[in-house]
């Protein structure tokens, strides 16, 4: 699949238009799951999904060829939704990073017990449940969390995803699975 | 061996696959001999396990077409390349 995605990368490049669409039915799923999973809002991951499509087409004579073509179409959507969720206003004051705690923010302050009891836990579907506390991860540690365990990245991928090293890749997902063991630990 | 720290970064650097041989018998022996860690590591795996469980959303219908119809037209020059 690979070669072909390569070929198709290639066409493109050469100002077929239409090899893009191949590129796009090929990523569709996990590109919208992705943006879904960090949204948690379908509209919104359909709008960003697109919008991560668009602007790998557009930039595409900046893509390196001997480097993954789905490292750096991941890199475009991972970028795009922390960018919106930086942009969504009421949350604000909450998203903003607590001095000293390498990004962790208010929602990572406040008791889990006190925005769910645990009665309304077992009123709700365990799959929504779980979606919810993911979305309270911090960004940066829920994309790294959600490359490993459910996209399948490997850390050394994860750093060329992101664009950081490896150490920092590995200090965060250690933070965020002990976020998450916090979160689902009395499910 | 320091149950806050020590046992919880191998805990960690055995999820993530490079615990040397030395270090992996000396988490497994604290294991055998420590609850408090037993349960700290079951509930890392099983959050593990729990979020691996969420479900997939369908992708839209048409989600290509709409990505093809958005798409810059192509520049003319680009017809020439070869």
């Amino acid at each position: 699949m690979d070669l072909i995605i390569k070929d198709k990368i290639k066409q493109v490049k050469k100002g077929d238009q239409a090899a893009y669409e191949d590129v796009v039915l090929f990523f569709q799923d996990k590109i919208f799951q992705h943006c879904y999973r960090m949204l948690g809002n379908k509209h919104e991951a359909e709008d960003i999904a697109q919008e991560a499509f668009i602007r790998a087409y557009v930039n595409i004579h900046s893509y390196d060829e001997n480097r993954k073509f789905s490292t750096w179409l991941y890199r475009i959507a991972t970028n795009l939704t922390i960018d919106r969720i930086r942009k969504r206003k009421p949350d604000y004051y909450l998203d903003a990073e607590v001095k000293g705690t390498d990004g962790l923010d208010m929602y990572s302050q406040l008791a889990t017990n006190e925005r769910l009891p645990e009665e309304e836990v077992q009123g709700m579907e365990l799959q929504n449940y779980i979606q919810n506390e993911m979305l309270n991860l911090p960004p940066k540690y829920r994309s790294i969390i959600m490359l490993r365990y459910l996209e399948e990245f490997s850390l050394q991928e994860i750093s060329d995803i992101l664009d950081i090293p490896l150490g920092t890749v590995k200090t965060r997902i250690h933070r965020g699975r002990e976020a998450l063991r916090k979160k689902l630990r009395h499910v | 061996m320091d149950c806050n720290k020590e046992v919880v970064r191998l805990m960690h650097h055995h999820l993530d696959g490079d615990l040397s041989k030395e270090d992996e018998t000396k988490l497994r022996m604290h294991l055998e001999g420590c609850k408090n860690c037993q349960k700290h590591f079951h509930e890392l795996k099983r959050s593990i396990t729990l979020l691996k469980s969420v479900d997939q959303v369908q992708v839209p219908a048409n989600f290509t077409q709409q990505v093809m119809d958005k798409l810059p037209t192509e520049k003319k020059h680009m017809k020439y390349v070869r």
